[in-house]
């Protein structure tokens, strides 16, 4: 598939006269999905997709658009050269972009994962044949990602891997449900039983009798997956330099300095684990990590190449909507095995749901309990509980109500599949946090 | 590329029990200018096939952006191999024989085509809005937008079905943001939810410039009025707020794939079960909702959906009683429920589930002034800017732009961040008058996102304002 794009790149790059530059960014995914429901195939199939977005610049202007391939050079080519044509027609009407910028040194990277061949038929009978006698639902992707950058100034990147990624959830006769994820590149019979074996623990203690919660404050636990929910809002403009000057993102008061968090608190954008890109759309090399927030403080923003010359400072490579991609939180001291002892009386919250802000302005979010919660006494599990509306500040949150975060952090692979499967993931830690207010 | 497309696909359809074959082309043009500057303009083209394969009590798909004859017969391929694949592991296995020959063409009326104005108009234009946005001294952040996306679809199967449809619409949007004591407020041109099958004629019904004016003046305001008090009290809700009640409240706990379990890992499921169908009281006599794909200029107005079905109106509820779901016709043979013509995909890469397409609340008989009178001490709330509901759809929090009090029958003064929580189960019980078609609006929103692997679909909303008793409003820290 490189040498493919390369092929193509090297078509479109012939066709330019001096005064143009050309920017390609080339997005291909094969993916299997399988969709469950009650143990059983609700839907399977094959996508296979490749796009390729390009990207125009002439004196100043910027156009782009971006059509579909077939691979096969006879029928992609002459469309790819009406597109350039197009692009060169229409590009004269717009005016000058100020904040127009793209990489003009030349940075190669190969990012290349083994290849596993992974048996989507063969996974899918393991899975059916694991759940036949319990009521489970989710979906399983898998398949090869590969992302492409190459530009007319002789810059070419590229990122491909295979993975997988099984997300589910079973269900219990009361209608309480466990969920469950499973990503990896390649499938591990082992760790795969150690979860089922882990689901159907959980589930003998999700059908104990339902504890009702009334509204009122607790002291919880958030699990690595309803935090990555809390850090998800935080991600709405918060780490954005952008969103940050013009008032829109949640923790505007941090970055002014009249707020701060709990000193264990630090974030970062980490892209060490190779799972992200780390080429930017317009060529930038991202950095390996950039400090958001340590010690309580916010540190840094993630800064794209436009806010850059919108604001004079320096930028990071961060994409124009300047959220995390491959955010961590640093761990903390208390012993993830020992949870429900540091809890002891509370509320365990495997996950939420359903997270948007009530005051943006004071980082104030609301959301619900969904997945796998459960009430917890003198250090052990009682029951699950109702669902139940919470509604927090962040500064709470991470701040003046926080207890501590565990010492074992949790690798969370999206499992989004909009348009195409995601790459994003986080690296997040368990807390503690008392007085946790729940409203309805 | 439809006669093209015919003659190359129909004979390679493969001799099965069912198959279908479905092009997509989608086009996508989004303009903005914020802050005065042009940003980068996006034009994208998109376009597959989805091969979908019912045999022998299997079924597959296979769908591929390679639209050579070779790339066809690979997703042919592709998808009888899942189809043998799945043989006797799957959830439900339809009635193929209750499918029916559909054949016919629709076509979005555009009196004045989007490829009719140039872009150099259509970026001007913006601009004009843009310096409109920024009639306040404190306004910080402003930008205008126009987004056009069309979508043709053809239908083909082994029934010797033969559709043709291409839906165009454009989505207008303005947001302003104020700044007062390091707090900022922001107007929101109706929460983005203007979008309507239409052509750039809109601009011919919107006066966007008076629009901007108003939206600036009205954030500026926002931005140094109190915070909403916290009271039961009874709302008066604007269409731009009432869509987003009737998207979340009623069109997602009817969906049939949720109440039969399909989404329970991922978008939810539902407090609605198949026995309340017929009998259950949802609301107060005067809500009434239908499933209406025939609604001129209405965002998923249609004649067939994705699996061939002719699209018709319905009533969801009538009266306040639930009569009929959102469910497709394979859902509706799951559960022995009438089906209505909602099974919908987002594109060629992604297979048709349940989906609301126009779902609408009738109008009544109220002016909008006869339902402010009626008032003694309320809340008028316009614009959504946040919500959360429950995965059964029933405890909900929603949050609106603007607040205006009411007292004594009159609109007295403004309230920033107010919000209100409910259960939908006595919410709609307490709707008490619906206004008239003076207070109605088509809109809809493009970004309705269900289904593993996730799908964004776009959902037309048309409803007039309405007054609930007994809410629980409150309002920011």
């Amino acid at each position: 598939m490189k040498d493919y794009f390369q092929q193509i790149s090297k078509f479109l790059f012939n066709q330019l006269n001096s005064s143009e530059i050309l920017i390609l960014n080339f997005d291909a995914e094969k993916t299997d999905f399988v969709r469950f429901n009650k143990g059983k195939i609700r839907q399977a199939g094959n996508v296979n997709q490749i796009n390729l977005i390009i990207n125009l610049i002439f004196k100043g202007k910027t156009l782009r658009t971006s059509i579909r391939l077939s691979t096969n050079f006879n029928k992609d080519s002459k469309p790819l050269a009406n597109i350039l044509n197009f692009l060169r027609r229409e590009i004269v009407e717009l005016p000058n972009d100020p904040y127009l910028m793209y990489e003009k040194d030349q940075n190669f990277t190969n990012q290349v994962m083994q290849n596993n061949n992974i048996d989507t038929h063969l996974i899918t009978d393991t899975i059916i044949n694991k759940f036949k006698l319990l009521d489970m639902v989710g979906v399983l992707s898998s398949g090869n990602i590969i992302k492409g950058f190459s530009n007319s100034l002789g810059q070419i990147n590229w990122h491909e891997s295979e993975s997988f990624n099984f997300d589910w959830s079973v269900y219990s006769k009361n209608g309480k449900a466990i969920k469950q994820n499973y990503s990896d590149q390649k499938w591990n019979q082992n760790i795969f039983d150690r979860l089922f074996l882990e689901c159907t623990q959980k589930l003998n203690v999700i059908d104990y009798q339902e504890q009702k919660i009334m509204p009122g404050e607790y002291k919880v636990y958030l699990s690595p997956s309803a935090m990555n929910e809390i850090i998800d809002m935080m991600s709405w403009g918060g780490f954005s330099y952008k969103a940050n000057k013009i008032g829109s993102s949640p923790l505007h008061l941090m970055s002014k300095g009249k707020k701060e968090l709990n000193k264990i608190v630090s974030f970062s954008e980490n892209l060490t684990n190779g799972i992200s890109p780390k080429f930017h759309s317009d060529g930038f090399i991202k950095p390996e990590k950039t400090n958001l927030i340590v010690n309580g403080k916010y540190n840094n923003s993630l800064v794209s190449p436009r806010s850059s010359l919108e604001y004079s400072v320096k930028h990071n490579a961060a994409e124009y909507y300047e959220s995390p991609v491959s955010i961590e939180l640093e761990p903390g001291d208390i012993k993830t095995e020992e949870i429900l002892t540091s809890l002891n009386d509370g509320i365990y919250l495997n996950n939420l749901w359903y997270l948007n802000f009530s005051d943006r302005n004071n980082g104030r979010i609301t959301g619900l309990t969904r997945f796998g919660c459960f009430k917890v006494a003198n250090g052990e599990y009682v029951g699950p509980i109702n669902t139940m509306r919470f509604d927090e500040t962040v500064y709470n949150i991470l701040g003046e109500k926080l207890i501590g975060l565990t010492d074992k952090q949790q690798l969370l692979m999206d499992s989004s599949t909009y348009e195409e499967r995601s790459t994003y993931n986080s690296t997040i830690p368990g807390a503690l946090v008392d007085s946790f207010k729940m409203t309805l | 590329m439809d006669k093209d497309f015919i003659n190359i696909v129909k004979p390679m359809l493969p001799k099965v029990d069912y198959c279908s074959i479905r092009f997509v082309n989608k086009y996508n043009n989004i303009i903005n200018a914020t802050r005065n500057v042009l940003e980068p303009v996006v034009i994208s083209e998109d376009e597959g096939v989805m091969v979908t394969v019912f045999h022998n009590g299997g079924s597959g798909y296979g769908a591929t952006s390679n639209l050579t004859k070779e790339g066809i017969q690979q997703a042919i391929n592709s998808a009888i191999d899942w189809a043998e694949f799945s043989k006797g592991k799957l959830t439900y296995f339809p009635r193929l024989s209750e499918m029916k020959t559909q054949s016919g063409n629709y076509f979005t009326t555009e009196d004045k085509p989007w490829s009719q104005v140039s872009m150099k108009d259509k970026a001007d234009f913006l601009m004009v809005i843009n310096r409109a946005l920024r009639s306040k001294s404190n306004i910080t952040n402003w930008g205008a937008g126009i987004r056009h996306n069309s979508i043709e679809t053809l239908f083909l199967d082994t029934n010797d079905s033969n559709i043709h449809q291409k839906i165009s619409y454009i989505l207008p949007q303005m947001i302003v943001s104020a700044e007062h004591k390091k707090e900022t407020q922001t107007r929101t041109f109706g929460g983005h939810a203007h979008a309507r099958q239409i052509g750039y004629d809109i601009f011919d019904d919107i006066n966007m410039i008076e629009k901007a004016k108003q939206l600036s003046e009205e954030a500026a305001e926002l931005s140094k009025s109190p915070n909403c008090e916290n009271k039961i009290t009874q709302a008066v809700i604007a269409p731009d707020q009432m869509i987003l009640q009737v998207h979340e409240s009623i069109g997602h706990p009817l969906e049939l794939d949720r109440i039969l379990g399909d989404e329970r890992n991922y978008a939810g499921s539902s407090f609605v079960t198949p026995d309340m169908f017929g009998n259950y009281t949802y609301g107060s006599k005067c809500l009434n909702v239908t499933f209406n794909p025939t609604m001129q200029s209405q965002l998923a107005s249609c004649k067939f959906d994705d699996d061939g079905t002719n699209a018709e109106k319905q009533y969801l509820i009538k009266d306040g009683v639930l009569l009929r779901p959102i469910g497709g016709l394979f859902s509706s043979q799951r559960t022995n429920l009438d089906y209505v013509a909602c099974s919908r995909a987002s594109s060629w890469n992604r297979p048709p589930i349940d989906r609301m397409g126009n779902i609408n609340l009738e109008p009544g008989e109220n002016t909008f002034d006869q339902i402010i009178s009626s008032v003694d001490d309320g809340i008028f709330l316009e614009t959504n800017n946040s919500w959360s509901i429950d995965d059964k759809r029933n405890k909900f929090q929603f949050g609106c732009e603007r607040g205006t009090l009411i007292k004594n029958g009159k609109l007295t003064n403004v309230v920033k961040n107010p919000n209100y929580r409910g259960i939908t189960e006595n919410f709609w019980k307490n709707l008490s008058k619906v206004g008239d078609m003076d207070t109605h609006k088509i809109l809809g929103t493009s970004n309705c996102g269900k289904g593993e692997p996730n799908q964004t679909i776009f959902v037309g909303h048309a409803t007039p304002t309405c007054l609930f008793n007994n809410v629980d409003v409150f309002g920011g820290v």
